[in-house]
């Protein structure tokens, strides 16, 4: 279908009365097809209701121009009928006069008696025929909203534009008055555009929904699409599978954008001092058991004691809060997944290469798969088990979770399923989900299983919803888990404090790896501004152990490295083999320059300056090829041979990834 | 304890009924007649001990001439000499002239200056500055420009209730809800229909109450008119007639009737208002 209204390169500029501008739109592009619902959601002040008013025409554009089927909107009309919040009827008129009003205005040429019967016809629609000689003050908040939308209605315009329309109404009537609505946009195919901060609403009323992010130069920070089908019941819309996935991204959404406010209003100037660029930082983590050199480093003084006196860790929930943080600049530092830094440097958010360098590994093992305890009952003991079972229950779509394509976990159980004859794409899917979730969405069956770090695994077969199939000793023992990730541009910017950084973090894990040490750290992370989790379920691990027995395999668990040879230091082969194993999967292209970009990620020469300085002197650095539990050996020479070989794989691409150059000569 | 628990509640019992009399529309008559006796019991009280020179109520209903003037309203001797109500007539007439042009002129120019920035801007002030100047102080102006009494008068009238319609009325089209005038702008409605579906009902409130304070000011200086200019006759000339010749207990008379005739004209627009914009 084509282009019915169009936003271009809209922005709006206000003067304030000191002199002063204050952007408060900028860049804003949109297009809306006919018989489209779209809503606009976003928080106080984003400038949503400027957007809905310049459509509408009520406003005009600084830049940029509105069309609608071509024709630029210069000012309002009522091809462009607005429902306002507050109704705006006229409160010396009766409901018949106030919807009269406008069809006799605007329907000028259609004869008398026709327009009595649009009239009333609308009337009936909302059903207010009982009411139609009432002034408005004597009907309820609900009646009146009624009455202005049977009025925008009966006009017969081309695009209906609510703004916030049921915010002010009890929840029991907003219900009634959304499945009105639905029920009359269905009916007469109206095209909409809503202003609302009901993420509900909008995900019940809408077929995209664009979310806009605060203001100044609000923008529009993501479009989804609702996939639900029509018609739509307000009570059977939550049994939709992607129900709670697009509520959930527009409440991370929100939530993201008021974080962004927050840090946003205290965020300060670089403090130097002790001869380091910036000793305040922001170090971005999430809750897992993994987390435990940033909690010891802070916890421990490691920070202050080179030079880090205002360190302050910020608890993120998922990993994609992590890249928001880094791509957005309010992190200045970030513990992540290993496959992080190559994944943001490719391109892998949005598209947009973001150079990364990593310094540090700051923890290796410590994941594993869990199944739901049903497979363990039919006897699923493998991934060849696995997938006999799979192909016995062709009829049945099996989900797994992890928790973001750049991580280990994701790699990890995509390896073992492949190893395995599975498919990770076409025989089962893959969904992504907070680590702290997984539990309650293996219990509510939601997924069938999943590959995260500790303590999740082992708290899920503690409670006996699940139980660990496979630990990371037995696909990869000792591979990376946690990194320390920072943008290029920042390193270049603070190289000593990056250095501080990687010292008193390094210093951290030799803490974590002395078994003297273990009580006190688990119960540091199971405080409630760490992984706040009882302190059963948190274990740094026993190394001996190292075969998951299946004889007693409802207590198995995964065993973190912190510290020791080969270790710490951040390996080129080890992120190469995260990048064809992204690539493998489709989610980045492998880049032609693969090589110059292993050596802008790995920062080898901080971690060997941290290392000498702190006179560490005796850890070595691991060598030679990497072979995981199937036996076959990874190639460092020649990655795409090894992707060809490969026999479950998507169409990977091989592109040269053209990362910005000016930063790193910055 | 047993001696207290009874007094108070005979005291909440009275105060009880003190509150439902208080809300019976007997007290609505009563009451006022009561404050209204005691007004003229201590007037008359002072006047007999000679504290205050003035004569009291039952000087004012025994005295020949003032019971001449309350019996004989509308008799007729000459132009001067005429029944208190004959002078009150001459007087409202000259207030309905007056505050007739005032309300008219009012009401359009605050419109205009309501609904125009420039005007707005241009002239406020100025009407502001105007609308302090004291009905009196119109007087020798107005005599000076048009010469001759009858108009001056209702100059007088039409400048003092001028201001409150004209400001009033500004604020009313000011104040449309920026939601009115949204739906008229996207309904497209016409100039006319905006200005009597939308502006003159949105804004009908403001303007009475303008009316309102303006017929007391109109009452006010139609007095104050008549007393200064002398040779029109008017209830205000009959006061000054009547001090001139010393007759005190006829003043007393006039004034109860310009008091009951300035809140019989507050009370008429109160109802019109009722009628035409009955409060939503």
């Amino acid at each position: 279908m084509s282009v019915f209204v169009a936003v271009d390169q809209i922005e709006k500029v206000f003067s304030l009365s000191g002199g002063g501008k204050y952007v408060a739109l900028k860049g804003i592009d949109l297009e809306i097809k006919k018989g489209e619902f779209v809503s606009l959601i976003g928080h106080s002040g984003c400038g949503k209701s400027t957007l809905l008013n310049m459509i509408a025409g009520l406003d005009l554009p600084t830049e940029g121009v509105v069309t609608l089927e071509g024709n630029p909107v210069t000012r309002p009309g009522p091809d462009r009928m607005v429902v306002f919040q507050n109704y705006s009827l006229l409160p010396w008129m009766t409901v018949r006069e106030n919807i009269s009003l406008a069809v006799d205005e605007v329907l000028r040429d259609v004869p008398k008696e026709e327009r009595q019967a649009i009239i009333e016809q609308n009337i009936q629609m909302v059903g207010l025929s009982h009411a139609a000689d009432k002034p408005p003050a004597q009907l309820s908040g609900g009646m009146k909203q009624r009455v202005a939308i049977a009025r925008a209605l009966a006009t017969r315009p081309k695009l209906l534009l609510l703004d916030e329309p049921f915010g002010a109404l009890d929840a029991l009537t907003r219900g009634n008055l959304q499945e009105q609505l639905m029920r009359i946009c269905e009916e007469s195919h109206v095209t909409a555009v809503m202003v609302t901060h009901d993420v509900d609403e909008a995900v019940l009323l809408s077929d995209r929904i664009v979310m806009l992010t605060n203001g100044p130069a609000s923008k529009i920070g993501g479009i989804l699409e609702v996939d639900i089908p029509r018609p739509r019941r307000r009570m059977e819309v939550v049994n939709h599978p992607s129900y709670y996935s697009l509520r959930s991204e527009i409440i991370y959404f929100l939530n993201q954008q008021k974080r962004i406010k927050k840090l946003r209003a205290k965020k300060t100037e670089p403090i130097a001092r002790h001869g380091l660029e910036k000793i305040n930082l922001e170090l971005g983590f999430v809750p897992l058991t993994a987390c435990a050199p940033l909690v010891v480093a802070k916890e421990k003084g490691f920070f202050e004691k080179h030079g880090l006196d205002e360190v302050s860790l910020v608890r993120e929930t998922s990993w994609r809060g992590i890249v928001d943080g880094i791509v957005g600049g309010y992190l200045d530092a970030a513990q992540m997944p290993a496959g992080m830094p190559v994944w943001l440097t490719v391109g892998g958010h949005q598209d947009k290469p973001l150079p990364v360098v990593s310094s540090l590994t700051m923890t290796r093992n410590g994941n594993a798969v869990t199944l739901a305890k049903k497979f363990y009952e039919q006897g699923v003991y493998t991934a060849t088990d696995l997938k006999r079972m799979l192909l016995e229950s062709t009829e049945q779509q099996h989900t797994f979770g992890m928790v973001h394509p750049s991580s280990m976990h994701n790699l990890l159980l995509r390896y073992w399923l492949a190893a395995g004859g599975i498919d990770p794409d076409r025989d089962v899917s893959l969904k992504t989900i907070p680590p702290a979730q997984m539990i309650a969405d293996l219990k509510a069956g939601i997924i069938d299983g999943y590959c995260v770090g500790e303590p999740w695994n082992l708290r899920a077969a503690m409670e006996e919803v699940g139980f660990t199939v496979a630990t990371d000793l037995e696909i990869w023992q000792g591979h990376p888990g946690k990194v320390l990730g920072v943008r290029e541009d920042w390193a270049y910017t603070y190289p000593n404090t990056h250095i501080a950084l990687a010292k008193a973090l390094l210093e951290a894990c030799r803490y974590c790896a002395d078994p003297a040490h273990t009580e006190e750290i688990r119960q540091l992370l199971s405080r409630r501004e760490y992984v706040s989790t009882s302190v059963d379920y948190i274990h740094l691990g026993n190394p001996n152990d190292y075969v998951c027995s299946l004889d007693r395999p409802m207590r198995e668990y995964a065993h973190h490295l912190f510290y020791g040879d080969g270790v710490n230091r951040p390996s080129r082969t080890e992120h190469l083999w995260m990048m064809t194993q992204m690539a493998r999967w489709g989610d980045i292209p492998f880049p032609r320059n693969w090589m110059e970009i292993l050596e802008r990620v790995c920062r080898v020469s901080v971690f060997s300056t941290a290392a000498r300085e702190l006179g560490m002197l005796d850890i070595k650095y691991h060598r030679g090829p990497i072979e995981l539990f199937d036996g076959v050996k990874f190639d460092a020479e020649d990655p795409i041979g090894y992707l060809n070989s490969l026999a479950i794989k998507r169409d990977f691409s091989v592109a040269e990834v053209a990362v910005d150059a000016r930063r790193a000569a910055a | 304890m047993t001696a207290t628990v009874p007094s108070r509640s005979k005291a909440t019992s009275s105060s009880a009924s003190l509150q439902s009399f208080l809300n019976s529309p007997a007290a609505n008559i009563v009451l006022p007649i009561l404050g209204l006796l005691g007004f003229l019991t201590i007037w008359q009280i002072l006047s007999s001990v000679g504290l205050i020179a003035l004569p009291g109520p039952i000087q004012v209903l025994t005295d020949e001439r003032s019971r001449y003037l309350i019996l004989n309203p509308l008799y007729y001797n000459t132009d001067l000499d005429q029944g208190l109500l004959r002078h009150t007539f001459m007087s409202l007439g000259r207030v309905l002239k007056g505050y007739g042009a005032a309300a008219i002129i009012g009401i359009g120019l605050g419109i205009l200056v309501g609904s125009n920035k420039v005007m707005d801007k241009a002239l406020d002030p100025l009407f502001q500055f105007l609308r302090m100047v004291a009905p009196l102080a119109w007087v020798p102006i107005a005599l000076a420009a048009l010469q001759q009494n009858e108009p001056a008068a209702l100059f007088v009238i039409f400048i003092t209730s001028i201001w409150p319609i004209l400001i009033n009325t500004a604020v009313g089209v000011r104040e449309i809800p920026q939601d009115y005038k949204n739906v008229a702008r996207v309904l497209q409605i016409s100039r006319v229909k905006y200005f009597f579906k939308v502006l003159l009902p949105s804004a009908l409130p403001y303007i009475f109450t303008g009316l309102r304070i303006a017929i007391g000011l109109a009452w006010l200086a139609i007095i104050a008119a008549e007393i200064v200019m002398s040779g029109v006759p008017g209830i205000g000339f009959f006061i000054w007639d009547a001090y001139q010749q010393n007759y005190v207990t006829e003043i007393i008379v006039a004034v109860v009737y310009i008091g009951a005739v300035g809140l019989a004209l507050d009370r008429l627009v109160a109802y019109i208002q009722r009628l035409i914009a009955p409060v939503q």
